[in-house]
């Protein structure tokens, strides 16, 4: 098991503020995968400008 | 006798001639799907009186001299995720189950208009991300080379029934990988065209800006002549993209001597590392392209990692809009692999989803400068050939870094190609791709090299082991 920053409880507050009623049985290992999500979000942040944008526009009507 | 397998140029071209009938040949893939289905379960819905009805009438139009092109007669399955004007489609979900659209989706719509008779709803992971799952209301699908064994996903029918001969084509949809997953553990050719190519109107939604719709085939021909039907301009998909389509299969006919070729070797060698067998089969690519004429050369990009959080992270944010409120309210209706892989999605933060779009961007802008002076790219689609599914963790696609999810996040064309087989007989692959809008470079390489090999001739043996 990878290290994890989240603790099962903290998993488990945020599942159930999402509204997620997540049969017992499935929750510990839900719990144990969140350091999935938190490796890939470490990925994501970078040291960038501020006005870096993502990749999405939004093209106004008519254009 | 109609042979087991036919590709659609060779039925199309026999049918165009008067030398064989699509009522017998929708007859020969029913008799097929009958006696081998049991064992694939690559049908949700098989459509025996609608794809009869659409055969004689396509014998008739035959008849009176009105050809559509070489799809006209051919029979096709669907990915349960493209919605059918009075056939259920269920994205393979007790959620879904009696869901029954009132319009077909814009690309069945130009599939039978040009003449392709759907002969039924092909299996797929749970809404194209939660399988391979045996807690759904259809079992997953097989892989005919070796029924112990995974498909892929998650255009998992298709793969299986193309494979097996089942159908002479199929729809599939790629929003990670799923098409090109499938084809390469299948032994198909499986083109993930470009982001907006063919419209994703009226097909199921797994995540807005990465969802890909695309062709599933024996050869690359084949994928272009199903390509030529699909692509399009459709005002209706907000992502459609307005560009001329040009001729596929016209293309085919082009040179390959002269293009330039990237090899991105760190993704399947330290990134994802690929068993010995892919590693061989795409060295052994190359030289087949070099011996065509062209130049191959090393071409390093950000790590695969860094791609995969990127298309993973904009999947899981997108995807859990879509079934957030279902999500809350019907939870284990939901397969549990679908369900508690979406759990996760609940862990990412509006700033994580803006972040990756960020990320998005710089890595579209890399990919376009290493493609600045290069005609295609070479890498896997996959580590390894098909794992048997006691191999396949409900959190797979978290543990590697996916091969293919690169292209979903450039929006590039994509596609499968078959490279050889296992000493057990399993199909090997690798993933060509091109620059965007550029499929008619990708089919010409992929048709080029199929060519200049033998492995379209290899079938799976029947019965099925």
């Amino acid at each position: 098991m990878k290290t994890q920053a989240m603790t099962r409880a903290e998993v488990e507050a945020a599942l159930a503020r999402a509204g997620l009623d997540i049969p017992e049985r499935e929750k510990p290992e839900i719990a144990a995968a969140a350091h999935f999500v938190e490796e890939m979000v470490v990925r994501l942040r970078r040291n960038r400008e501020v006005a870096a944008e993502p990749a999405h526009i939004f093209p106004p009507p008519g254009e | 006798m109609v042979p087991d397998f036919l590709t659609i140029a060779e039925a199309g071209e026999l049918i165009a001639k008067r030398e064989l009938s699509p009522v017998e040949l929708v007859q020969s893939r029913l008799a097929r799907i009958e006696q081998l289905d049991g064992k694939l379960n690559s049908f949700i819905r098989v459509l025996s009186s609608q794809a009869l009805d659409a055969a004689r009438s396509a014998e008739t139009e035959l008849a009176a001299g009105r050809w559509r092109g070489p799809l006209h007669g051919i029979p096709i399955g669907l990915k349960d995720i493209y919605e059918t004007k009075g056939v259920p489609t269920t994205g393979h979900s007790k959620v879904m189950i009696d869901h029954v659209p009132r319009e077909d989706a814009a690309s069945v719509r130009r599939l039978t208009d040009a003449g392709a008779i759907v002969i039924g709803k092909l299996a797929t992971h749970e809404f194209a991300f939660g399988g391979p799952s045996f807690d759904l209301p259809w079992p997953p699908a097989r892989n005919p080379w070796d029924t112990s064994r995974f498909t892929g996903g998650s255009s998992s029918g298709t793969g299986a029934a193309v494979a097996a001969g089942l159908v002479l084509a199929g729809t599939g949809s790629d929003t990670g990988g799923s098409i090109r997953g499938p084809a390469a553990f299948c032994g198909l050719a499986g083109l993930k065209p470009s982001y907006g190519r063919i419209s994703r109107a009226g097909i199921l939604p797994l995540a807005f800006s990465l969802d890909h719709a695309g062709p599933m085939a024996w050869t690359a021909e084949d994928c272009a002549i199903m390509l030529q039907a699909m692509a399009g301009h459709d005002p209706v998909d907000p992502a459609s993209a307005d560009r001329p389509v040009p001729d596929y299969r016209a293309s085919l006919a082009g040179q390959v001597k002269g293009l330039r070729i990237g090899l991105i070797r760190h993704f399947y060698e330290t990134d994802n590392p690929a068993n010995e067998a892919i590693r061989q089969g795409i060295a052994n690519a190359a030289k087949v392209f070099e011996d065509l004429g062209c130049s191959v050369r090393e071409l390093r990009l950000s790590p695969l990692a860094d791609w995969a959080a990127c298309g993973l992270t904009i999947m899981l944010a997108e995807a859990y809009a879509i079934h957030e409120a279902t999500l809350r309210e019907r939870f284990t209706d939901y397969g549990e692999a679908f369900r508690d892989r979406m759990a996760l999605a609940a862990l990412i933060s509006g700033s994580d989803y803006v972040q990756a779009l960020r990320l998005r961007r710089e890595l579209v802008a890399e990919f376009t400068t290493a493609m600045a002076d290069l005609d295609l790219v070479i890498t896997a689609a996959a580590p390894s050939e098909a794992p048997t599914f006691d191999a396949v963790s409900k959190f797979a696609i978290f543990e590697r870094p996916s091969l293919t999810m690169p292209f979903n996040v450039t929006g590039s064309p994509a596609m499968s190609v078959c490279c050889g087989y296992t000493q057990a007989g399993l199909p090997l692959a690798f993933q060509l791709v091109g620059k965007p809008f550029d499929e008619a470079a990708v089919l010409n390489a992929a048709h080029a090299y199929e060519r200049a090999t033998s492995w379209r001739s290899i079938r799976p043996h029947s019965p099925l082991p």
